[in-house]
């Protein structure tokens, strides 16, 4: 048990000094010291990561440090996966996510952040980078058997392409399959429910909290 | 350096990934640089006062551009310049530029740190959405103001004939012309006719469509690019300022360092705000907005953007000639005190920076025509009365308005303001009798904490 708990700790360190390389150190010496590998991604990795959000959202950490926590998450999460998965167990998630910026949008950082704070809580991300179309959108919600489509518009005039999504979504009668999530600059409340999203959130901090609110328990 | 060699940069630099230009470069290297040169926050300062630290911040910003160099966000190329380049750029700079024609020609220039010329005022609806019924007269009312030297962004028209408009589209075409028009009338009927008008129709290649000598946007009248946060430009952007550039047009280059994000801390984000001032100039910008704005707070008045505008504007002021001015995004919105309390800090910062002034705008504005010309004028006499102030005297007045609406920085919950048709008699085109009481009030609450409004 103290050897676990040491592992825990340079795991957690890892994600304190962003370090990738010691984060699959960590991990490697996980498996091989034979733990309940999914408690190490509990202890290890995904509560030093939250608090790593936590301190971004009161910005006493910055988004280089985010990210770079993010990744070292990553790589000590890959190494803990593979080894449950060839025992036949597999890391639970909240829900699956496909995240995006609507097509004619550039703009990168907020969505990013989205993504990286959704992951940080347990969510399965995967995202589609910016200027992203609305079939290719739905195209992954539907390989990656999603359960939540997040859209990011920093433009009013980009907006628009969230609601196309939508109503690509009725027209192939797969509305229902999806949580719609969506944000950015100049959308509001009111732009939600007139195209017809089921959420909106200001911030990262906000998508995780609705979610974490209404995806309970359908994730894999 | 011309711009055809820059875009050839952009096809054949460094192939990159977007990730690692802006964490392995930016973030890097603007980490490694602010500790090197010693530029930090000490937590309380709202306008800097060591010369000092305002010149290595100039270095170290210069060092961090030219070791980044730029990203063609769309070629995902890295376009560099050397140390003789940007050298040379920066020597060739102009220090003035003259906008619009006729009666209406203005003169912008290069300002210094608590320089007594007043500072140019680029004011108008800055891309709040407008809807078209509202365009032409919100606009008069701005140009009607005639402390106002350029209208600025007559407003996003986000819907013609009732049809929203996306960009790249055919609509989106309609709207910059109907934008050009409407705009060149709204100036023709404050009675002036050659006006400059700096314009920002939308990010798309069909905003070009606004520009005819007639009837639209003239050489004469700046054109706005946005260079994407930190150091990326996309090939709309270039394809926009490649038509400006042959036009004539003045290029006015914005960006937005963003506190909390690549650049990290204040400190870093004030590094690349001067590397982006550099990069801005490299591809031809003559005017250069720099917008402060905060990853958490999403608007530019908060305590780290106080401090950035001021630490960045007077490390370009000191340094270089490159003609700055600052945008100003507020919580609070048109028609409460907050709004005025908001601009008018960041202004004085700015103002006895070395800046002109861009704005003001709510950062979330509510619906259509969330704006006031007369807090426009107001934001002006504001800025006006700054270039009559030293950095110790303008900081006691920051700090106390600053104070005022600092538990109110919260977009949700800063004041929601009124749209322009409630806060403006649309008959007379003059101001309701309360909003002229929201105006002489605050004024007088400026005056009395000491800007020489008189």
């Amino acid at each position: 048990m103290a050897d676990a708990e040491r592992i825990y700790e340079a795991m957690r360190k890892s994600i304190e000094t962003y370090d990738s390389d010691a984060a699959v150190a960590a991990a490697e010496e996980a498996v091989a010291a034979g733990l309940d590998l999914l408690e190490a991604v509990e202890k290890g990795f995904a509560n030093p990561i939250r608090e790593l959000g936590e301190a971004f959202d009161r910005m006493e950490v910055f988004l280089p440090e985010l990210t770079l926590g993010a990744d070292a998450m990553k790589a000590g999460v890959a190494v803990l996966e593979k080894a449950l998965n060839e025992q036949g167990g597999k890391i639970e998630t909240k829900a699956t996510v496909v995240v995006g910026t609507v097509e004619g949008d550039i703009h990168d950082i907020g969505k990013s952040v989205v993504a990286t704070m959704l992951q940080a809580n347990g969510y399965e991300v995967h995202d589609l980078g910016v200027e992203v179309p609305a079939t290719r959108i739905i195209e992954a919600a539907e390989s990656h058997n999603a359960n939540v489509i997040a859209m990011s518009a920093l433009l009013s005039t980009t907006m628009l392409y969230q609601r196309d999504v939508i109503e690509l979504l009725t027209n192939k009668g797969i509305r229902d399959k999806y949580y719609v999530l969506v944000g950015g600059a100049p959308v509001t409340q009111a732009w939600a429910d007139e195209i017809g999203a089921d959420g909106f959130a200001h911030d990262a901090f906000e998508a995780v909290q609705l979610l974490d609110g209404v995806m309970g328990g359908q994730g894999s | 350096m011309n711009f055809q060699e820059i875009a050839k940069r952009f096809e054949t630099g460094p192939l990159t990934e977007s990730k690692d230009f802006l964490m392995k470069g930016v973030a890097a290297q603007a980490m490694k640089l602010s500790k090197e040169y010693e530029i930090a926050w000490d937590g309380k300062t709202r306008v800097n006062l060591d010369d000092g630290m305002a010149d290595r911040c100039f270095q170290a910003g210069r060092e961090l551009f030219i070791q980044t160099g730029l990203y063609g966000m769309n070629t995902n190329r890295v376009v560099r310049f050397s140390e003789t380049e940007v050298d040379e750029a920066l020597r060739a700079v102009r220090s003035e530029v003259h906008m619009g024609a006729g009666k209406d020609r203005v003169t912008i220039h290069h300002r210094q740190v608590e320089d007594p010329r007043k500072p140019f005022t680029f004011c108008g609806p800055f891309n709040a959405n407008v809807h078209e019924d509202m365009f032409v007269r919100l606009n008069e009312a701005f140009s009607r103001e005639r402390i106002v030297d350029c209208l600025f962004f007559p407003g996003y028209l986000n819907e013609v004939d009732g049809q929203l408009i996306r960009p790249n589209s055919a609509l989106a075409t309609r709207m910059a012309i109907l934008y050009g028009q409407w705009s060149r009338e709204a100036v023709r009927r404050a009675g002036r006719p050659d006006m400059p008008i700096a314009g920002h129709a939308v990010m798309a290649p069909g905003e070009i469509a606004c520009t005819n000598e007639a009837w639209g946007l003239r050489s004469t009248d700046p054109r706005a690019i946005v260079l994407i946060s930190e150091l990326q430009i996309d090939d709309v952007s270039l394809t926009r300022l490649a038509y400006y550039l042959a036009y004539g047009c003045p290029i006015y280059m914005a960006f937005t360092p963003l506190v909390g994000g690549y650049g990290g801390n204040v400190a870093g984000t004030a590094v690349t705000a001067v590397a982006s001032f550099i990069a801005s100039i490299m591809l031809g910008g003559e005017v250069v907005h720099i917008g402060p704005q905060h990853m958490k707070y999403k608007q530019q008045t908060n305590e780290h953007s106080l401090f950035l505008s001021s630490l960045a504007n007077q490390a370009v002021a000191r340094n270089s000639k490159i003609i700055a001015t600052t945008s100003h995004t507020t919580s609070g919105r048109p028609g409460s005190a907050q709004y005025a309390y908001e601009f008018s800090a960041l202004a004085l910062a700015s103002v006895t920076s070395g800046s002109n002034v861009s704005g003001p705008r709510p950062a979330e504005p509510l619906g259509n025509n969330n704006v006031s010309p007369l807090m426009g004028k107001l934001f002006s006499e504001v800025a006006h009365a700054a270039a009559d102030m030293t950095r110790e005297a303008a900081t006691p007045i920051v700090e106390a308005l600053y104070d005022k609406y600092k538990d109110h920085l919260d977009l949700e919950n800063a004041p929601k303001g009124q749209p322009f048709e409630e806060l403006y008699d649309l008959r007379t085109l003059e101001p309701t009798a309360e909003h002229q009481a929201l105006y002489d009030q605050v004024k007088g609450e400026l005056i009395n904490l000491g800007v020489p409004l008189g």
